[in-house]
């Protein structure tokens, strides 16, 4: 055989033991955190532990705040009725009908004024405004339009409307409330009555 | 040992504060944000509009829209067992073009249901081919009254099409809203009446000038204009001769905008007003800064007056549409919406899966249809038209259409 192979110890020889590895060097930092290990650690987790809940507490979930309550245009509508029976003072000088004020929804809605946009006639209701009407709890209203100039009154409206002022705890809107064919008919024939010897 | 603490300790509170950030978005996500469909059927809704030329914005607005609804049905996972796709066409406003996409929409047999179109003209086109393949049809725009209610509904209303069904309200009560608002509201007496001669502008104008004159105003002048034309100096000359003291237009704003600039640089100093058709910023883009006091009415009520328009907006603008919904982005949601009601109907009555005849079952489903919609309560009368019939006059005030009344027909 030929080669070299590992030196062995030979008789009253012996390996020599590594000398024991120098322990690291530890820094002032580390020195500390070893002198106050348990509370470094204790302040680690109670931060951990004070993170935590404060993310959890903002995160909570919550409940979602009450929705505002709808425009009063949006929940409330007017629906004609029927020609109301008027005093023959009333009929020869204007119309006296009745509709139904129905909210629909929310809180209730107060009708603060109801008017016209016809120059030639004035507008007063019973009850009187203002007045409320809850949801579920229609209201029947008596209206009288009452000519104060046979010139300036719609002779033939196709779509005549009333104009309302509606105000509940959400807003305080004017809105259009156009009644329909068979208002606009009622309506009409009243006005050729009361104005009959004005008309040509 | 003392290391192996360390490192113990700090994975402890990574996986602490990782456990915590997870709690913290349980309310984020419900878990899966896919819109892939909930397998099985599709159900594709058509879209008919104006995709290009000079009423894309308020074609492309349906067509987002109309894409909303699908989505969010999907997401909502609202029909077991159903997805929904849209399949939008292009009709360039061109009644040619509306009658070969309803063909087209026809031939496709997971075609459940159609919205659109845009403009009358183009809905007179197609209804017949709707019909004859009881292919229900919602439009979110169309306020021609004979559509629903037959040629001679100022007599004798009488339906045309089953099929037929809008979200609008009609000219038979715009037109007669904005003359009086004109005659009582702004005290205006004379009017010159200019219309398209198309079927929305000259219906339009119509039902304005006979409510006008039933009111006592005079018309003092009539005109009718090619909508091809750009230069309207001829009109815009009588109309400055007739004494005048406001112009209605029934048309769209393409020809709108320049009419009003034109009759403005002619020397009349009066408002132009018009319906719907005009009610878009582009209108008064074309009018320049003397539109400031031109009128529109357009319906429904302002989105912003609307709780129930406030998801619907929020949920367009994080879908990410380069779009505007425009005047009918709410209407159209409300149109594809009942036909995703209606086939949901249909569905659920037929063991969870569509009938052979569901086309057919669609269309009787759509009569009963009723749900709170982004533009409020959403039904149909016995003649295929919206019950929710408020309108809106709006007024250019520093370069932007504002609201300034509204109404309700509840006749």
């Amino acid at each position: 055989m030929s080669g070299v192979g590992p030196v062995e110890p030979g008789e009253g020889t012996h390996v020599q033991d590594a000398p024991p590895a120098p322990l690291p060097q530890r820094g002032p930092l580390a020195g500390h955190f070893e002198r106050h290990r348990r509370v470094v650690l204790g302040a680690l987790i109670t931060s951990a532990v004070l993170a935590g809940s404060g993310y959890l507490y903002v995160t909570r979930p919550r409940p979602e705040p009450p929705p505002a309550p709808p425009y009063p245009n949006q929940v409330t509508d007017i629906a004609y009725l029927r020609p109301g029976t008027t005093s023959s003072n009333t009929a020869s000088r204007g119309f006296t009908f009745e509709v139904e004020v129905i909210t629909e929804s929310g809180p209730p809605v107060t009708v603060t004024r109801i008017s016209q946009p016809y120059a030639g006639l004035s507008v007063t209701s019973s009850p009187r405004t203002p007045f409320r009407t809850k949801a579920g709890s229609p209201r029947k209203i008596t209206v009288t339009l009452r000519v104060t100039e046979c010139g300036n009154v719609p002779r033939n409206a196709g779509l005549p409307f009333l104009d309302v002022t509606l105000r509940n705890t959400r807003a305080i809107q004017v809105h259009s409330f156009i009644l329909g064919p068979q208002y606009a008919q009622d309506l009409s024939r009243a006005l050729q009555v009361a104005c009959s010897n004005k008309f040509g | 040992m003392r290391q192996r603490s360390l490192i113990a300790i700090t994975a402890a509170l990574a996986a602490g504060a990782l456990t915590l950030t997870a709690c913290g978005s349980r309310d984020e996500d419900g878990g899966g944000s896919s819109d892939s469909g909930n397998g099985g059927t599709t159900v594709v809704i058509g879209v008919d509009a104006p995709l290009t030329g000079d009423l894309s914005a308020l074609g492309l607005g349906i067509k987002n829209s109309v894409d909303l609804a699908a989505k969010t049905a999907n997401k909502e996972k609202f029909v077991e067992g159903v997805t929904f796709k849209i399949e939008a066409l292009d009709d360039q406003a061109q009644p040619s073009s509306g009658q070969q996409n309803a063909s087209t929409l026809v031939a496709d047999k997971d075609v459940l249901g159609v919205v659109g179109p845009l403009n009358s003209s183009v809905a007179e086109s197609m209804q017949r081919v709707f019909n004859d393949a009881k292919l229900v049809q919602v439009s979110p725009a169309n306020t021609g009254p004979s559509l629903s209610q037959g040629q001679d509904w100022q007599t004798s209303k009488k339906r045309p099409y089953e099929s037929y069904f809008r979200t609008s309200t009609t000219d038979a009560i715009q037109g007669p809203f904005a003359a009086q608002y004109l005659y009582n509201d702004s005290k205006k007496r004379k009017v010159f009446v200019i219309d398209d001669k198309k079927t929305y502008g000259a219906g339009l104008a119509g039902t304005f000038t006979a409510e006008f004159k039933k009111l006592g105003g005079k018309v003092v002048g009539t005109e009718h204009i090619n909508p091809d034309a750009k230069d309207f100096s001829a009109v815009a000359t009588k109309v400055k001769s007739s004494g005048a003291d406001v112009v209605y237009y029934g048309g769209e704003y393409p020809q709108a905008g320049p009419l009003s600039k034109q009759i403005k640089a002619a020397g009349s100093k009066v408002p132009l007003v018009g319906g719907d058709g005009i009610y878009d910023p582009t209108f008064i883009s074309l009018a320049g800064k003397g539109s400031d006091g031109d009128l529109a009415t357009s319906v429904g009520v302002p989105l912003d007056q609307l709780d129930s328009a406030k998801k619907f907006t929020a949920d367009y603008k994080a879908a990410g549409y380069k779009e505007d919904f425009a005047a009918y982005g709410g209407y159209s949601y409300d149109a594809a919406w009942s036909i995703i009601e209606a086939v949901k109907k249909v569905v659920d009555a037929n063991d969870g899966k569509l009938p052979d005849d569901a086309r057919a079952k669609v269309v009787e489903a759509m009569s009963g249809v009723s749900f709170d919609g982004v533009t409020g309560k959403v039904s149909y009368d016995e003649f295929g038209d919206t019950t929710n019939k408020q309108l809106t006059v709006y007024a250019v005030k520093n370069g932007a259409w504002e609201p300034v009344k509204s109404g309700t027909y509840t006749g």
